[in-house]
């Protein structure tokens, strides 16, 4: 029994340790963009849906947002993307989950360039990839900036040869995130 | 177990949550079916299909001669088309006003269309439900008549009440029984019986995605009240090319609005009595993101 609390008595100790030094900053309100650059037409779609996770201590990154909250500007075109292209009644959600391969300096208010590796998924297609950005230290947290770039062929999302002039195949992905710290 | 170890179990499964990926949820529980059918068109039949706030709808519609006229007419498409033109405008999500000007028998129209009952994903709701309401004007130079045509008899109703269901992403039906009546009507108008102001009849419309743009649709539309020998029977296909939606068809009518679909002749369709028709359906935002 002794032994027993003082070994809780050390894990209480470690986990609040720990707590003391989270260093987790989430948001639910980031922003998402990605452009088409067709030949014939070019579209953006955005979100301000992005919700995200950086947990330093375990190394963990985390984003999804759902795709159901992309807006092109124009309803029917959201509609059509939606039903015939992400499918987004089987597959919600686009996600990366990985961790930081780049070194954070906490002491730092400049902008710091920053690699991500993990796991990105959309439409039911899951890929390893690495993406390239920026994390600055600001006021109320974290300011995450990232881009990238999404082949639609290598999620398996259908792109009819009609409206091959209207529909890039590379899709240009950024994002913008303010993520405030958890405690 | 003790109650000091159960106590670090919760302690060792809390910190298991807080290293956790973050839950998945969409913003939007419970969303509004989308796309029961590709365009506020199937074949002639309106759908519950609404266009969105500021959305401007142009649609043109065509049918031919009857196919059984063979090579010397081409199947038909020699005879001169039955032409309706459209702009349909959306004041807001669930209302639009549409102005039609259908070849035959001259007719201008004004339809409205108020979808008030969304189908939701969890199916708490099953079904769409749409009311249409539509008034025609006959401008026909109609003055051969021995008894001149007034204003108010060259004017046409008809009303509907829509509803449809998804039933899968790639089956939807629609009901859409249809009131129509003709302030005066004779052997001069485009209607079946020259005697009859009033008609009833059930619009039927489904489609069926074959490809992720491509559908089957299939249209049948009895006669409830009329001469109930007569009906219409349609199938074609849709094709939405991402900003355009081509529908291609046979149909026994001619007829391209609601009233003279329901009080139109139509031909037997076993018998080859069936035109070709297409529709070109286009949406442009007019009020920018």
């Amino acid at each position: 029994m002794k032994k027993s609390a003082g070994l809780l008595l050390l894990f209480i100790t470690l986990f609040s340790l720990s707590n003391v030094h989270a260093q987790s900053y989430v948001s639910e309100d980031g922003y998402v963009e990605f452009e088409s650059n067709a030949p014939l037409l070019t579209f953006k779609g955005i979100s301000n849906n992005l919700t995200g996770l950086i947990d330093f201590d375990q190394n963990l990154v985390d984003f999804y947002v759902d795709l159901n909250t992309i807006d092109t500007g124009i309803r029917l075109r959201n509609r059509h993307l939606r039903e015939s292209y992400l499918e987004t009644d089987k597959y919600p959600f686009a996600e990366f989950t990985g961790r930081l391969t780049t070194d954070f300096d906490f002491q730092s208010a400049q902008p710091q360039p920053a690699t991500v590796a993990g796991t990105f998924k959309i439409h039911g297609v899951e890929r390893e990839i690495t993406v390239q950005g920026e994390i600055q230290l600001v006021s109320d947290g974290l300011l995450l900036t990232a881009g990238w770039t999404v082949r639609l062929e290598d999620y398996n999302i259908d792109r009819p040869s009609v409206v091959f002039y209207e529909l890039a195949e590379e899709q240009k992905v950024s994002i913008s995130i303010t993520l405030k710290p958890v405690n | 177990m003790k109650p000091s170890s159960l106590l670090l179990f919760c302690c060792l499964f809390i910190s298991e949550i807080a290293v956790a990926q973050l839950e998945r949820r969409t913003v939007v529980e419970d969303r509004d079916v989308e796309l029961t059918f590709m365009a506020p068109r199937n074949i002639n039949i309106y759908t519950i299909e609404a266009l969105s706030e500021g959305e401007l709808h142009y649609s043109i519609m065509h049918t031919f001669g009857e196919v059984n006229t063979g090579y010397q007419q081409f199947w038909g498409l020699d005879g001169g088309a039955s032409v309706r033109f459209s702009l349909e405008y959306a004041f807001t999500d669930d209302f639009s006003l549409a102005l039609g000007r259908s070849s035959l028998d001259k007719v201008v129209d004004l339809t409205g269309r108020y979808l008030f009952i969304k189908q939701k994903s969890s199916g708490k709701i099953p079904v769409s439900v749409a009311a249409n309401a539509s008034v025609g004007i006959n401008t026909t130079d109609l003055s051969f008549v021995a008894e001149p045509y007034t204003f108010s008899d060259r004017l046409s109703v008809a009303g509907s009440i829509l509803v449809a269901r998804k039933f899968s992403d790639k089956f939807s039906l629609q009901l859409s029984p249809t009131f129509v009546y003709f302030n005066r009507v004779g052997q001069e108008l485009n209607v079946i019986d020259p005697n009859l102001n009033t008609y009833a009849g059930l619009g039927v419309s489904s489609r069926y995605k074959i490809r992720p743009r491509t559908a089957v649709t299939l249209q049948y539309v009895p006669t409830l009240y009329g001469d109930t020998s007569n009906y219409n029977l349609a199938a074609g296909i849709d094709i939405e090319t991402g900003g355009h939606v081509f529908q291609m068809f046979f149909t026994t009518s001619r007829a391209l609005n609601d009233q003279y679909l329901i009080a139109g002749e139509n031909g037997n369709f076993f018998d080859r009595e069936f035109r070709f028709g297409f529709n070109v359906n286009r949406i442009f935002n007019l009020k920018g993101r």
